[in-house]
């Protein structure tokens, strides 16, 4: 399989190169944007088919997908006509439509006060889009995680799954299906990632531990890895870009996949206290933890070390992602490095926290991410020219 | 009648029933959905369509909620259809019954609860007022409680009272005359080029003036504030609707038939009125439930009635 994104462990626990997933409290997709990975091969004496084989599977055919579309519009809006005049019978009424994108935006601010802040740098039409796949997102995480996950069956997924079916025919069911459905049919959006992230929902109902490091991987895929690949349509990839689409979308991956280990770091008490404990078994044992001290939530040299490689490992997702930042629009480098630079900075915040993600949280304060923005402005205007 | 029998003849469990989750360990986290093990151990079952998690006394009842989903779809509102006028009457006034005992049974459940847990030494994260605390309408200041509602007048009197007397007495006896170190009113005027008219005020009017609108200002400030709080209850969805605008009909409840008509023959004739039919999505409503807050139009669909928590 080439390609595959494979990192091997050194045997002394200095897992470097180890991608391990993180499990994630399953909430909070964060949409942000990808960047290129160059893939490397590597050799992995490993007979079935792991997760990052999988997933890579997913994202060469979200690249095929781009290039045939690509191949019939030479911008980066395709609008797909067939899906527009299907939408046009139920849907033409576009003060609603209007109403729909703002009160995605408005659900946008109130429960992403800085991811809002971040989409208020991109232009107008994909800012909405971004909103639309934002909301969307967000209620498929709140069937399994917010007020009524306890009365969640397997039927309601299947039938929010069938919604989606529906809306990416130009049937939406209620408003703010209708702004997604129309999102769509704007941007070559695959239905792909949405159903993947319905079933890492599926997935977050069955699991509360995660063995292995591959276990992760697939999770974090499914709830945040998709949501880099749903955007990377929206955003557009430069059309004087030299990189492989794939290569694009697989920075994009990574970037989900940073984002999603980030969050797990930050809030392992909270998950803790829920009884779920999204750190791959094996590594805890390999630096002489458990579950138990999870629980009991104390700050010891072990957990200090264990905490300082899973760091590292998300630190090197970040540095893979922002291999594929430049390759996006003019537009949208500067609203994705943003994210990226704030989102890093989560990890030095726990640090900062001396490692004790039981009781406090990593928090970026205003001041630094203001700063943020003018590093990020100018490493979006060197753009392209970091192509090769 | 035969659908009202049965509904009636399904009576709540005479025996108050042990509950079988374990609320307190995660009894603070309001946010987070407390049965992880209820929901998940009902995941795995092929097609779980009852969706009362409790065991023991929904058996019998759920042969109409049986249906439940979260998410609706066309057919939802369809299930009561088949019933008479005086039947629906009826059926919600006994089901209204039922809550009614049911909400009752609750509150009596988490007292014995509390009183369970407190025996087996099970700390709770923070004790409850024995009185409701009232959130203050003003920005930054601590909630309200009838103790510190004393607090709160003297401050109040005490800061009107050095203020009257600050300006009666103290002022004038240090000759402050605007608090810039002497200056009269005429010359802070013209420093400030603003027109010399405004130094022939009344101090009387300008006083009242002045009084005024820091009054009207804090009376909004107060409003604004009155609002925000109210807001943040809201369903961020639906803003506190329950309903989402059904987009098939494009909120109207109707969805226009499209004939296609041929002008070859009988072109002269005109167009008729197009057809219109109930749209099936939202049975002619118009709305279609909010999934986030269940139709309560709440931020948190969870009851909030104290009867389910009542030491919260």
């Amino acid at each position: 399989m080439a390609g595959v994104l494979l990192w091997v462990v050194c045997p002394k626990g200095n897992a470097t190169a180890l991608l391990s997933l993180i499990p994630r409290s399953g909430s909070k997709p964060k949409k942000r944007s990808f960047n290129r990975v160059s893939a490397i091969s590597s050799a992995v004496a490993n007979p079935a088919r792991s997760s990052e084989q999988r997933v890579y599977d997913v994202v060469l055919k979200q690249a095929a997908l781009v290039r045939e579309q690509r191949g019939r519009r030479a911008l980066d809006l395709d609008l797909d006509l067939d899906k527009t005049s299907e939408k046009a019978d139920g849907f033409t009424d576009w003060d609603l439509l209007n109403e729909a994108y703002d009160r995605c935006g408005e659900v946008c601010a109130e429960y992403a006060k800085t991811f809002y802040l971040g989409t208020l740098l991109m232009t107008p039409e994909r800012r909405r889009a971004v909103w639309a796949i934002y909301v969307w997102c967000r209620r498929t995480d709140e069937l399994v995680d917010g007020p009524n996950a306890t009365h969640i069956t397997p039927r309601a997924l299947d039938r929010w799954e069938k919604r989606l079916d529906d809306l990416f025919e130009g049937r939406p069911y209620d408003m703010l299906d209708a702004a997604l459905s129309d999102t769509v049919s704007k941007y070559p959006v695959d239905i792909q990632p949405f159903k993947d992230m319905i079933e890492g929902m599926r997935l977050d109902l069955r699991k509360s531990r995660y063995m292995n490091f591959d276990e992760l991987y697939l999770y974090c895929y499914y709830v945040a890895g998709t949501v880099g690949l749903m955007s990377v349509p929206v955003m557009g990839i430069a059309p004087e870009s030299k990189a492989s689409v794939e290569s694009i979308y697989n920075a994009a991956l990574a970037l989900g996949i940073a984002n999603q280990l980030t969050n797990i770091l930050r809030d392992v008490g909270e998950d803790a206290r829920r009884g779920r404990v999204y750190l791959p078994q094996d590594e805890l044992a390999r630096f002489g933890l458990s579950d138990e001290d999870i629980f009991r939530g104390q700050v010891t040299d072990r957990w200090r070390n264990f905490m300082k490689d899973q760091i590292k490992r998300a630190r090197m997702f970040f540095d893979e992602a922002e291999k594929g930042v430049s390759e996006l629009n003019s537009a949208s480098r500067w609203p994705v490095w943003a994210s990226l630079l704030l989102y890093r900075q989560i990890l030095d915040a726990i640090e900062e926290n001396d490692y004790n993600n039981f009781s406090k949280r990593a928090y970026v304060g205003k001041v630094k991410k203001f700063a943020s923005l003018p590093v990020a402005y100018g490493r979006a205007l060197m753009g392209t020219s970091k192509l090769i | 009648m035969v659908s009202l029998s049965r509904v009636l003849s399904v009576s709540y469990p005479a025996k108050p029933s042990v509950p079988c989750k374990t609320f307190s360990s995660s009894s603070r986290l309001v946010q987070k959905p407390r049965l992880n093990s209820k929901w998940r151990s009902m995941a795995t079952e092929p097609d779980s369509s009852s969706f009362a998690p409790s065991v023991d006394s929904d058996s019998s009842a759920d042969k109409v909620t049986a249906g439940f989903c979260i998410i609706e779809g066309p057919e939802t509102v369809q299930d009561f259809a088949n019933m008479e006028l005086q039947e629906i009457q009826d059926n919600i006034r006994s089901r209204r019954n039922k809550i009614f005992l049911q909400m009752e049974e609750v509150r009596r459940l988490r007292i014995q609860q509390r009183i369970k847990s407190a025996e087996l030494g099970i700390l709770k994260e923070e004790q409850e007022n024995e009185l409701p605390n009232f959130p203050s309408f003003i920005p930054f200041l601590p909630p309200l409680t009838s103790a510190n509602l004393k607090v709160y007048y003297a401050t109040c009197y005490s800061l009107i009272a050095g203020i009257i007397l600050f300006g009666g007495l103290i002022a004038p006896t240090l000759e402050l005359k605007l608090g810039l170190g002497g200056t009269s009113y005429a010359d802070f005027i013209s420093s400030m080029h603003l027109p010399m008219q405004l130094s022939e005020v009344d101090p009387i009017v300008a006083s009242f003036s002045g009084g005024a609108v820091g009054v009207i200002s804090a009376l909004m400030v107060v409003e604004i504030n009155n609002v925000k709080q109210q807001e943040h209850k809201r369903c961020k969805y639906c803003l506190g609707t329950g309903y989402l605008a059904c987009a098939r009909c494009s909120n109207t409840g109707s969805i226009v038939l499209i004939e296609p008509v041929s002008t070859v023959h009988g072109g002269d004739q005109p167009l008729s009125t197009p057809k219109t039919e109930r749209c099936s999505n939202c049975s002619g409503s118009g709305k279609v439930m909010c999934p986030t807050c269940l139709c309560t139009g709440m931020a948190m669909a969870s009851e909030h009635d104290p009867r389910i928590d009542p030491f919260d």
